[in-house]
């Protein structure tokens, strides 16, 4: 009896279901230009009539998202964060993320805006939309100093670790050679774990992250062993949000001028602050 | 440089577990509601109805919860176009998962119950929304206590998977300070402990109850 | 806002879901073998063997089924190796899949050994078996087949289960998937596949458990029953 259920009930629910997805996209296509909740060109006015913003913390990626001695959230990005709802003057409301997180928590409404060290890339640029950037990184490839990895070539044979949805994760593949075998896991924090405790030889991450990794773990002895690429972040909001977009822009010009992003930036990278391009 | 692990970091993690707590009783307690409508609808003499309830069953019960969790975050908001912040989105997840469970272990409840019970209350004047409610219900809850408290211990182990979308949960909490510890070897332990002295107790308790319904009731649990 | 859904990015990478799927029944059976042999030694140990020898058991079982798979999984995976004991990751896997299914495979056989009829014990031990003979030839057979679909099902959270294991690098269905999507953002159409994938290997498994079933235990019965002489 319980099959033959489960057969009516897969006809029945299928076809319900198949309607109810083509109706509901219908609708909200329809509807995409009076649905209050992620409607263009009311995001601004929303945050700042809540006196609330929405933004993404990534806590495991040093320097730019950490747990402080308090082990609350800190570090540059957030730091950013926080310049941002001041000078809105709207509370901050802290979205928590993991990398492959980031850019779906905006998609789906979860954040308002992504200010979690999201590199300017063309794929991501297709589903967001960039602010200009307010600092700069680059990708190494680390490793405990037993491991000799001196370029690209020298990583065969060897197990990479790379964080998914990272920049790490679209830049390092492409230049790895044959018979190296690439590890991904959904976090930093596994990837980082990965590599101190020995699971992979190496792994790719931004030049901050490998510092402050062998800054805590003087015993694993990791070194960067070679720059894969630099590569400017900007904060990122969803498509369509063009009023906040623009905010975004006047804001990272404005702080930019008074130096306020600089002053952030060396603070938790202990680098200054490179010359930054604008769009 | 790195901060050993110290009473700070034991109470991030027990303010942590405290949002696991909250995760499960809240799973659960949705999940029941859905599980009673959906056993009733399992029972019921409609075969639609059935039906329905059959395939959510199935369907729930034949994918991973990961996978559930990661559609309801990452697709929600992609078909409905609604804007559905992280514990929502979240406990809505689990309480699916609980729903299609409880369901089914209540449907073998009520299906234990023999069916003289059913006549006997249909021969009194009784409709068959009044007879489920005074007859079958109260009898098929004794039989289902023993294994919807085990099914609890189940649900708080599997909100621990809502660590690999970042949600701040126990298990989560450990992945952030083993990340500004690097001692991998004390926290991880500690989570499983600090997981078991909350699963334990309550697994144990479902155990009494089964023995104690056993004894008096008389009726196999194992079909 | 708008979606369009697309599914053909979805097809284009199929081989390498399918790849992904592969590993995740080889995982399952696998850790089902291990954990099923293990299971065994522990129910007989646990209804036959010395007093410590059982509690140890029953603390191992009561460890295992109240602690959430994905810590046992970072405990074999980024604990050990801080004390030496470095798995890789499709290892680690096996093996965290294999000690968690042994865990509720322990139980569930020593309850099917316990509702062998006491009877059928005792007429072992007059006829003069050790308790390892008893085990073998009045025991298993029964207290298999009662406790089949139980196992069954727990086969089928264990493959459902495997999912956890992208978490530790493991390349499964659920890791591919991942590693996928966040390549091509297309997420909602990756995990719907993903899922309808899981959920046709789940149904699989529980038609060819349902044949091994009528196969072992129903057709071979007349012959093997040793009460139906």
């Amino acid at each position: 009896m319980k099959r033959r259920d489960m057969l009516i009930g897969a006809a029945v629910s299928g076809a319900a279901g198949l309607a109810t997805i083509a109706a509901v996209t219908q609708s909200t296509r329809a509807l995409a230009q009076t649905a209050p909740a992620l409607a263009p060109g009311g995001v601004l006015d929303r945050i700042i009539k809540e006196k609330k913003i929405r933004v993404t913390a990534e806590v495991t990626s040093p320097p730019f998202g950490i747990l402080d001695r308090n082990n609350q959230p800190d570090g540059s990005e957030i730091e950013t964060a926080r310049q941002l709802a001041k000078d809105l003057g709207v509370e901050l409301e802290l979205v928590q993320v993991t990398s492959p997180q980031r850019i779906p928590a905006l998609l789906a409404g979860r954040a308002d805006v992504a200010i979690s060290s999201l590199s300017i890339t063309f794929d991501r640029a297709k589903t967001v939309m960039f602010a200009p950037p307010h600092g700069a990184l680059s990708i190494v490839i680390a490793g405990a100093k037993k491991v000799q990895i001196r370029n690209a070539a020298d990583m065969a044979g060897k197990k990479i670790g790379l964080t998914r949805a990272t920049l790490e994760e679209a830049s390092v593949p492409p230049i790895a050679p044959q018979g190296a075998q690439m590890v991904f896991f959904d976090d930093i924090a596994a990837t980082m774990q990965a590599m101190v405790s020995g699971q992979v030889d190496a792994a790719g991450m931004s030049a901050f992250a490998a510092k402050s990794v062998s800054d805590r773990n003087a015993k694993a002895e990791i070194e960067n062993k070679f720059t894969v690429r630099t590569a400017y972040y900007a904060a990122a909001v969803r498509p369509g949000d063009f009023d906040l977009l623009q905010f975004l822009r006047t804001w990272v010009f404005l702080n930019r001028q008074n130096g306020v992003l600089a002053n952030i930036y060396k603070k938790y990278t202990e680098v200054a602050l490179v010359d930054l391009p604008a769009f | 440089m790195s901060r050993d692990f110290d009473w700070p970091e034991f109470l991030f993690l027990l303010g942590a577990l405290r949002w696991t707590v909250v995760l499960s009783l809240i799973a659960f307690v949705g999940g029941g509601i859905g599980g009673l409508l959906l056993a009733i609808a399992r029972t019921s003499s409609h075969a639609i109805l059935r039906g329905i309830a059959a395939a959510y069953i199935g369907v729930m019960q034949g994918t991973p919860v990961l996978m559930q969790l990661f559609l309801a975050y990452y697709g929600l908001a992609v078909l409905t176009g609604i804007r559905i912040d992280p514990w929502p989105a979240v406990t809505l997840a689990f309480t699916m998962y609980a729903a299609a469970f409880l369901g089914e272990i209540w449907r073998g409840a009520i299906q234990a119950i023999p069916r003289q019970q059913w006549e006997a209350a249909a021969a009194l004047p009784l409709s068959p929304a009044a007879q489920l409610r005074h007859v079958i219900l109260p009898q098929a809850f004794r039989i289902a206590i023993p294994p919807t408290v085990g099914f609890l211990v189940q649900l708080i182990k599997g909100t621990s998977i809502a660590s690999i979308i970042g949600f701040v949960e126990l298990t989560r909490a450990g992945q952030l300070i083993v990340n500004v510890t690097f001692q991998p070897m004390i926290v991880y332990p500690l989570i499983a402990g600090l997981y078991f002295v909350l699963c334990w107790p309550i697994s144990l308790v479902a155990l009494r109850l089964e023995r104690r319904i056993d004894a008096t009731l008389g009726i196999k649990q194992h079909p | 806002m708008k979606y369009v859904f697309q599914f053909g990015i979805v097809w284009d990478h199929l081989p390498r879901l399918l790849d992904g799927a592969w590993l995740t029944i080889r995982l399952s059976l696998g850790a089902f073998a291990l954990g099923f042999v293990i299971a065994m030694l522990l129910a007989f140990l646990r209804t036959a063997g010395p007093r410590p020898l059982r509690a140890a058991i029953a603390a191992y079982v009561e460890v295992i089924r109240n602690t959430p798979f994905l810590v046992q999984l970072f405990i074999i995976y980024f604990s050990l190796p801080a004390i030496g004991i470095r798995f890789e990751a499709i290892t680690a896997a096996l093996l965290g899949m294999s000690l968690n299914f042994s865990g509720y495979a322990t139980e569930i056989i020593r309850s099917g050994i316990e509702a062998v009829p006491r009877s059928q014990i005792e007429a072992g031990y007059s006829l003069g078996f050790t308790r390892l003979q008893i085990f073998r030839n009045i025991i298993v057979f029964p207290a298999l087949r009662t406790v089949y679909p139980a196992l069954a099902s727990q086969f089928v959270l264990l493959m459902l289960g495997s999912s956890i294991v992208a978490a530790i690098s493991a390349e499964e269905l659920t890791a591919v998937t991942n590693t996928l999507q966040s390549t091509t953002f297309r997420a909602f159409e990756f995990y719907f596949v993903a899922t309808a994938m899981y959920l046709l290997m789940a149904i699989g498994a529980r038609l060819l458990l349902h044949a091994i079933y009528w196969t072992v235990f129903e057709r071979a019965r007349p012959v093997q029953q040793p009460w139906s002489r």
